[in-house]
């Protein structure tokens, strides 16, 4: 079974913030996770970049203020499938 | 409204009084501003140069949420190759003020890192600092750089050294420590004691020179391999980083039956009420084969006794260079100079532990050329 992009997300939110990724939905932002701070933001930002091997700037760093949003952002720079 | 970084240019200044005025109305300590100019007095870009500043600006709209400068130079690894590496200072963020505003610090850090893929920041004022506690949470490398001082005239050290007045006992004892000549005493034994032990180096000779030349690059190469990382110190960077314009500095040449061994920069620092009205000195940079420190260290010593200092400090990271300090009757103190090192340079640096102890940073290697002599 082949892991979206949002459960691969959910998954790195999940190694970075210490919760059972079960806890981990596309809703779950700064507000709902105490971890989730300025510093923890960078690393999750890394932590994308490192697991997807992209290149995030800090505008769109900015604009994922959720996990869906963080993995719809990745979604959208991954290379389409050439299908 | 997004917030994004740009090139700090003229047409910003304005919005960078306004930023500056903010944060000191919002009860940010009265050193944290951002440059007033957007173009660089130390350091401007120049075609084809290595050794150049960037500045940049956090814009919502147009107005400055923050700002971080880049200094940019070439360093030699012990892998043989040159890189050029960038250094992160001066980050400032409206954040510091204004908790909405609390992300724009993580933004400036992420826009250096990919403006600059090695990336490093050096000095941020101790530990216990939000720079420094935010790299050490990302996982960046890091250890602080030693600290030395040797006191010149104790009566006025222990008269003067604000941080040793604590308390009114303690300031009692200090200056009874200053009246009585005990205070004079033990720092002499204990810096003599420390001289004593000290291996002595072969005679060398010292000479004042007003600019550097040639003689500097066969000395840059042969001395280059015994570090894991050293910025490159060959006779170009030298000349742009101390031009002879700038007679603040003293130039040291030294030579031992005729060949060169190495080098030192020293310069008295601006006054800091920390150190009172002491006139204090600095070993600004260095160069010289590990086996050479100690002939280096105490020849920059002895040019600052003649320049009249009542106190000399200098902060060095490579082990021999910080033994060579000990060796020169220095003391070892706390350091708040820290060094980090991203991911990808402390990557070159692996095992980190280990390169740690040949890793050759001076005062030079940070933004405070220009700021603090």
């Amino acid at each position: 079974m082949t892991l979206t992009i949002l459960d691969q997300v959910r998954g790195v939110a999940s190694d970075l913030f210490g919760l059972p990724v079960d806890r981990i939905r596309a809703e779950s932002s700064p507000e709902t996770i105490e971890a989730w701070d300025s510093t923890q933001h960078l690393n999750f930002v890394l932590a994308l970049e490192e697991k997807f091997g992209l290149q995030l700037s800090p505008e769109e760093m900015e604009q994922m203020r959720n996990v869906g949003e963080a993995a719809r952002l990745v979604e959208d720079k991954l290379p389409r499938d050439p299908r | 409204m997004p917030i994004v970084i740009e090139p700090y240019r003229e047409e910003h200044q304005p919005a960078v009084e306004e930023f500056n005025q903010r944060l000191r109305s919002g009860g940010a300590e009265p050193d944290l501003v951002f440059f007033r100019f957007a173009k660089q007095r130390w350091l401007p870009p120049t075609e084809g140069a290595g050794l150049y500043q960037e500045y940049f600006v956090a814009l919502e709209n147009r107005v400055v949420r923050g700002g971080y400068a880049l200094k940019h130079q070439d360093f030699f690894f012990a892998d043989g190759i040159t890189r050029n590496v960038a250094y992160y200072h001066h980050p400032l963020s409206e954040g510091i003020i204004n908790k909405s505003y609390a992300a724009v610090g993580g933004m400036l850090l992420k826009d250096a890192m990919n403006r600059s893929p090695l990336l490093y920041c050096l000095g941020m004022g101790g530990y216990d600092r939000p720079l420094p506690k935010m790299l050490v949470r990302l996982g960046w490398a890091h250890f602080p750089v030693p600290f030395y001082f040797r006191v010149v005239r104790p009566k006025r050290f222990f008269r003067e050294m604000q941080a040793l007045h604590t308390s009114p006992s303690r300031r009692l004892l200090l200056n009874l420590a200053a009246f009585t000549g005990t205070g004079w005493a033990g720092v002499k034994t204990i810096q003599g004691l420390q001289r004593l032990r000290a291996p002595r180096p072969a005679p060398f000779t010292m000479e004042k020179i007003e600019d550097f030349s040639d003689w500097i690059d066969p000395l840059w190469e042969r001395a280059k391999n015994h570090y894991a990382m050293t910025a490159v110190r060959d006779c170009q960077t030298l000349r742009t980083l101390y031009p002879a314009s700038d007679t603040h500095f003293t130039r040291l040449r030294l030579r031992r039956k005729g060949n060169d061994i190495g080098w030192a920069v020293v310069g008295e620092r601006r006054k800091d009420e920390k150190y009172g009205t002491m006139r204090v000195g600095s070993i600004v940079d260095c160069w010289a084969s590990p086996e050479d420190a100690l002939a280096v260290v105490r020849a920059a010593s002895a040019a600052l006794v003649d320049n009249g200092v009542d106190l000399i400090v200098s902060n060095l990271s490579h082990l021999l260079w910080a033994r060579a300090l000990e060796h020169a009757g220095f003391l070892n103190s706390p350091s708040s100079f820290i060094f980090a090192a991203g991911k990808n340079l402390s990557a070159l640096l692996q095992p980190f532990a280990e390169s740690q102890s040949r890793i050759h940073f001076t005062r030079a290697d940070g933004d405070g050329l220009p700021r603090n002599f």
